[in-house]
């Protein structure tokens, strides 16, 4: 679907709302502060998608939202493999940059992640009065096109192209870069757009 | 570069990045020392024509046609390597063994067209990219996250 300009502010807006409420639990759990990013609106052709994701490496914490409608897209939380053990670091009180990456920072980033979306979620479900609930979350620590394409796949064979909202979250002191994605199925994306619209007519 | 759904054929090196639960296939003509490339992402195509790479039942025949307009013969020498098909999500269930279905589509429709599957690195929790050079044999090379790389 192609969002208006209208509409896109308004997603955008939405995004932002629930980046912000990720961005302030992000912050709690190190104890520093966390700026984000205007949150960025992306159409994206699945034939396209190497030129958004490569062959990098990154861990992705991915939540398929449920709720009213089923299989409702994805919420993934970003974090590249550098800044992934940066802020497992931070958490775990370790200095080591050059260690590879265990079974301890798996659990942590998986649980960051899970914090994280569900704020996102919380803070967009009371905006929307529409409930998205995330799945347990699924995580892997790989090529970002490889996991992106595999979620994309998930979600239909109809689907050509997908609707990206990413908004990015970066800790200075820690040098902490990471994203918070959201990748709404078309009949999700539709009806969000449809609350939005609705709550900015005038009463 | 191939993206997903997109296919090449010819002589000249091809490479598609970052293969999930997708397959990267590719068939190879010894006797005109060229081949194709395709990026599949899905087992079935359920009628749709507009991305015929994009689906196993579409893109096999799709690339043969092709082949057989560079020269290629029926029966000849034409043989396929695939990687892919992984499972990047362990928690998804259902909806995540696509990886799986789209390797074994991809081999029945090899195989109702009797064509070789010579070799394969498919399935596990990673992801793979591949580089595929025709005029040197039909090398195919897969690269991982790691950076660890193997010839097929």
């Amino acid at each position: 679907m192609k969002l208006s300009a209208v509409q896109a502010d308004a997603m955008q807006e939405l995004g932002n709302i629930g980046a912000a409420h990720a961005a302030t639990t992000l912050s709690q759990m190190i104890g520093s502060p966390v700026h984000m990013s205007v949150p960025a609106i992306k159409a994206v052709d699945i034939s396209e998608l190497g030129k958004y994701m490569g062959e990098e490496s990154a861990a992705m914490v991915a939540f398929e939202l449920q709720g009213e409608i089923p299989h409702g897209g994805f919420v993934i939380f970003y974090i590249t493999r550098q800044s992934a053990i940066r802020l497992t670091n931070t958490m775990l009180g370790l200095t080591d940059m050059n260690r590879p990456m265990n079974e301890m920072d798996e659990s942590a980033l998986l649980e960051v992640g899970n914090i994280m979306v569900s704020a996102f979620l919380d803070a967009t479900a009371e905006l929307l009065g529409f409930v998205m609930l995330p799945s347990p979350p699924a995580m892997t620590i790989d090529m970002v096109h490889a996991a992106m394409s595999t979620l994309i796949a998930s979600m239909g064979d109809e689907v050509n192209e997908v609707l990206l909202f990413s908004t990015e979250l970066t800790c200075e002191e820690h040098k902490i870069d990471s994203d918070i994605i959201m990748m709404p199925e078309s009949n999700t994306l539709a009806h969000i757009v449809e609350l939005m619209e609705k709550m900015m007519k005038p009463a | 570069m191939i993206g997903i759904g997109e296919y090449r054929v010819g002589s000249f090196p091809m490479m598609t990045i970052g293969l999930g639960s997708c397959i990267g296939l590719t068939l190879y003509d010894e006797s005109l020392k060229a081949g194709a490339m395709v990026h599949i992402m899905l087992p079935d195509s359920s009628g749709r024509t507009d991305r015929p790479g994009k689906y196993a039942d579409t893109a096999i025949p799709l690339l043969l046609n092709e082949l057989s307009k560079l020269g290629s013969r029926k029966g000849s020498s034409i043989v396929a390597k695939m990687a892919g098909g992984a499972c990047m999500f362990e928690y998804f269930g259902a909806n995540l063994n696509i990886g799986e279905r789209n390797a074994e589509r991809v081999k029945n429709i090899l195989k109702d067209h009797g064509i070789k599957l010579v070799a394969e690195d498919c399935g596990g929790k990673v992801g793979r990219s591949v580089t595929f050079i025709p005029s040197n044999h039909g090398k195919f090379t897969i690269r991982r996250a790691d950076g660890t790389t193997c010839d097929l």
